[in-house]
């Protein structure tokens, strides 16, 4: 379905164009065809288009949320936090994203009950995520390193008098150093969040479809996978409630090629 | 007068209307569609009308492509009770024999009714008339007078004589139902009827068996007897309706219907004796069928039986916004109305909703219990632009089709606008765009790239580059000690540690001592370790070389240097005593070497002092 959504779309635009277009205008141009779906509410086709952009590699924060909000339509709910989550990871101030992602969590069938395991650690993950920890990283390398050159200076030339644009320049880093090790927390969390996509499964005590279940997830709820083995996931609920479900029933937020993902 | 005072009037009129509507119903067919032209075919028209003295007139259509062969009328008045009150129903029902004058598709015009000054038609009826002698369809065979079809093309319904053999009794009761396999919620008809061979001057004390497990509703329950002719096992009878009543059954499985009782007056007035005779009806069986379970909805309610058809309406379909707007939800058709349960609207975004109200109009047609409920909703809008009410489901059993389907209705827009500038005050709290927080986003038009690299504390390069400054620093820290060690003049070396020098050997001289305990030295080591810190020191701290002077000279070079003429002869002294027990043995015990190292190790104090103020 996928693939005939993209001939089709790449029929119509190689048409339209005739000529030889860069990747980035194809791109582009099926960006746009998936929307004008989307919008004459075809969501079907929208969906396929969504697909085939993603299937190319192309990596964008607004192809997630549309083709999250496009799953919600469908009903889909699942997909639709996968996508949403994914939109959010890319660009934590996506208020679109975080806003569609509210409202497929209103309809989410699993309601948790109890105390939030971990001391809340998805919650502070959250507040943590919109943290500019990349640049944040970098600022923090820089001043590092300037701090200590000046100190190296100080000590060649103590006439030069730099030791206060040193320790300026260490109070500085330190600052950078918090945002840093906060976004890192954050995206170590992210690293293991997957969302429920499969309309329910049963999770088990152990990583085999004999082993005793104790209670069932539903699509659309995220969770923490804390293991993998023999094709189960071990998942953790927020809540702490932790079981073996099919690894085909959910899906990491950053998928395998976004991130080095070796070490779960 | 306002808007919703209006609007209930004009609900007002409508309903009475719609009540003058209901009281006649007319109705025209025919035993067939298709007539050879030498046959014949049967058209009824009846006419029902809700009172006891009036009667309609009809006035057959013009029907010039037919011959009327022959004309009849039958006439009958019931007395029923519908929503509790008493009503009269007057039945006329006219039946033409009618040849067709040529062949074709022929038309039979509609037939008019006229009561109360108001007129009402049948609808056309359309007739295929075919060749004299072709066979026509069984169903088009003209018989005297032949079984109209059942108008709600239903089951085939029970005679309720059927194998009924009343032998030579001349007072029967006979009680029977139209189906005796219905489904739960279908309707059953129970008629008790009076058979007579004798005179009926009245009934008296007539007692309906309970009929648990059903709802019942009357259907006929006639003030005067009215009998017709029937011949059962070759006897005449006259057949007297008593009661006829509507049953729906509430559950599955076998009901008994206990006998119905009366008693029945015969012989006529004074001049012929009256006498009362008790008679009973048989009991009935009745197997109320379960709904079947295939293809059943999820979420069926066992109420909804029936044909039903579902309507929805709003009134008006422009408003301002935060005028009230009238949602009416009719479901109309045939069965139980009481147990019917209708789709409810949800809430929709824009519209505030407030409490429903539902009214029940149940009436009987032809025998069967009719009827429809409304259920009127206000609406107010609270935003302005286009709106939708969505779409409302009902899943129904329709016992003739014996299968499962749903009703639905369809989408209705609603237009919302502003409410006109100066509109009054009271109203304007209300007439505001309410707009909602929730709901899906739109979508983005616009794509950027994004870049999925490694966070830099990942990276290879992070915490290397992180440790690289202060590695450097001490590199640098390192390298200039280092250079300045390495620059150091050699003499002022030995000037700087001189002191340390000297205290190192009064160490050592410490060391011997405690040998000498063990007897592992002597005390010549002793004493020259000790004249080689003093000298050592006065070498390297004062520039003296005493190793080389008299003692005299080493006096006159301390007293030189300014110390102290005691402090210089103490040394003098230490360093004689020293000189002595090395080269005379035995000469000095154990306290008293132990005496002379403090006494060592406080002229060195004293020394450095003096070089220190200086």
């Amino acid at each position: 379905m996928r693939l005939l959504a993209l001939a089709a779309l790449c029929a119509a635009s190689a048409a339209q164009a005739a000529v030889t277009v860069p990747p980035e205008a194809r791109g582009n141009a099926l960006f746009d065809q998936a929307n004008a779906a989307y919008l004459s509410g075809d969501t079907s086709r929208a969906v396929a288009g969504y697909e085939a952009l993603l299937e190319e590699g192309l990596v964008s924060p607004e192809l997630e949320t549309n083709l999250g909000a496009a799953y919600l339509r469908q009903g889909k709910r699942g997909l639709a936090a996968l996508h949403l989550e994914r939109a959010l990871f890319l660009d934590p101030s996506d208020d679109d994203a975080r806003a569609d992602l509210l409202e497929v969590r209103r309809g989410n069938v699993d309601k948790l009950e109890g105390e939030p395991d971990e001391g809340g650690a998805e919650a502070v993950s959250r507040v943590l995520a919109p943290l500019p920890g990349r640049a944040a990283a970098v600022a923090l390398a820089a001043l590092w390193s300037l701090g200590w050159a000046l100190v190296a200076l100080n000590v060649l030339r103590p006439r030069a008098r730099l030791a206060g644009s040193a320790i300026a320049c260490f109070v500085v880093a330190g600052a950078a150093a918090l945002v840093t090790a906060g976004s890192a927390a954050a995206h170590r969390l992210t690293l293991h969040r997957a969302v429920v996509v499969a309309q329910a499964a049963a999770a088990h005590e152990g990583p085999s479809d004999r082993a005793a279940s104790h209670f069932e997830v539903h699509e659309g709820t995220a969770l923490r996978v804390e293991d993998e083995d023999q094709g189960f996931r071990r998942v953790k609920l927020a809540n702490g409630l932790t079981g073996w479900v099919p690894s085909a029933a959910v899906e990491l937020v950053v998928p395998r090629g976004w991130s080095d993902q070796r070490r779960l | 007068m306002s808007r919703r005072t209006g609007s209930a009037i004009a609900a007002l009129l409508f309903a009475s209307a719609a009540l003058a509507a209901e009281e006649v119903q007319v109705s025209a067919r025919t035993d067939a569609n298709e007539v050879a032209l030498d046959g014949t075919l049967n058209l009824q028209i009846t006419a029902t009308v809700s009172s006891k003295g009036d009667q309609a007139d009809l006035t057959l259509p013009d029907l010039k492509d037919f011959d009327v062969v022959s004309r009849s009328q039958s006439e009958q008045v019931a007395f029923t009770f519908v929503n509790g009150s008493p009503t009269f129903r007057r039945t006329t029902v006219t039946t033409v024999k009618l040849a067709p004058r040529r062949e074709g598709q022929l038309t039979i015009e509609p037939a008019r009714v006229t009561y109360k000054g108001r007129t009402y038609t049948t609808q056309p009826i359309a007739i295929r008339a075919l060749p004299a002698g072709q066979p026509a369809p069984p169903k088009a065979r003209a018989q005297a007078p032949p079984p109209l079809p059942d108008p709600f093309g239903d089951d085939v319904a029970l005679d309720p004589f059927q194998d009924m053999h009343p032998q030579s009794r001349d007072l029967v009761l006979r009680a029977s139902v139209d189906r005796d396999r219905p489904f739960v919620g279908q309707q059953v008809t129970y008629s008790l009827y009076l058979l007579a061979r004798v005179n009926v001057s009245g009934i008296d004390k007539l007692q309906l068996p309970r009929l648990d497990g059903f709802w019942s509703e009357e259907i006929e329950a006639p003030q005067q007897l009215m009998g017709e002719a029937r011949i059962i096992d070759g006897v005449p009878y006259r057949a007297f309706l008593l009661r006829k009543r509507a049953l729906f059954p509430l559950r599955p499985g076998k009901v008994q219907v206990e006998p119905a009782e009366v008693e029945v007056m015969t012989g006529f007035g004074m001049l012929f004796s009256r006498t009362s005779t008790r008679r009973a009806s048989q009991p009935l069986a009745i197997d109320v069928q379960p709904l079947p379970e295939t293809h059943k909805p999820a979420g069926f309610d066992a109420g909804n039986v029936g044909s039903w058809t579902l309507t929805a309406s709003t009134d008006p379909v422009t408003v301002a916004v935060g005028q009230p707007v009238t949602f009416r939800l009719v479901a109309q058709g045939r069965g139980n109305v009481r147990n019917l349960a209708l789709p409810k609207l949800g809430q929709i975004p824009g519209l505030r909703s407030y409490d429903a109200t539902t009214t029940d109009k149940s009436t009987i047609e032809q025998g069967q219990v009719t009827g429809s409920r409304t259920v009127e909703q206000l609406l107010v809008p609270e935003r302005t632009g286009a709106m939708e009410i969505p779409a409302l489901s009902m899943d129904v059993f329709d016992p003739a089709q014996k299968a499962y389907r749903a009703v639905r209705t369809e989408p209705i827009r609603l237009e919302v606008h502003a409410a006109p500038a100066g509109a009054p005050a009271a109203s304007q709290a209300i007439a505001q765009n309410l707009l909602g927080a929730g709901g899906l986003r739109p979508i983005r038009l616009r794509m950027t790239r994004a870049s999925v690299d490694a966070p830099p504390w990942t990276r290879e390069w992070f915490w290397p580059l992180l440790a690289a400054g202060p590695v450097a620093v001490a590199v640098v820290a390192g390298a200039g000690r280092l250079r300045r060690v390495l620059a150091r003049d050699p003499a002022e070396e030995r000037v700087k540690k001189a002191r340390s020098a000297a205290r190192a050997r009064l160490r050592g001289a410490e060391e011997l001592l405690r040998e000498q305990r063990r007897g592992n030295a002597s005390a010549s080591d002793f004493h020259a370790e000790i004249a080689r810190a003093l000298t050592g020191y006065l070498a390297d701290k004062q520039g003296i070389a005493a190793a080389g002077m008299t003692r005299d000279e080493l006096g006159r070079a301390l007293l030189d240097r300014g110390h102290p003429p005691g402090t210089v002869r103490a040394v003098l002294a230490v360093l004689d005593e020293c000189d002595r027990a090395r080269f005379a043995p035995g000469g000095a015990d154990l306290p008293s070497q132990e005496a002379r190292l403090e006494r060592a190790e406080r002229l060195l104090g004293e020394l450095d002092k003096l070089r220190r103020s200086a």
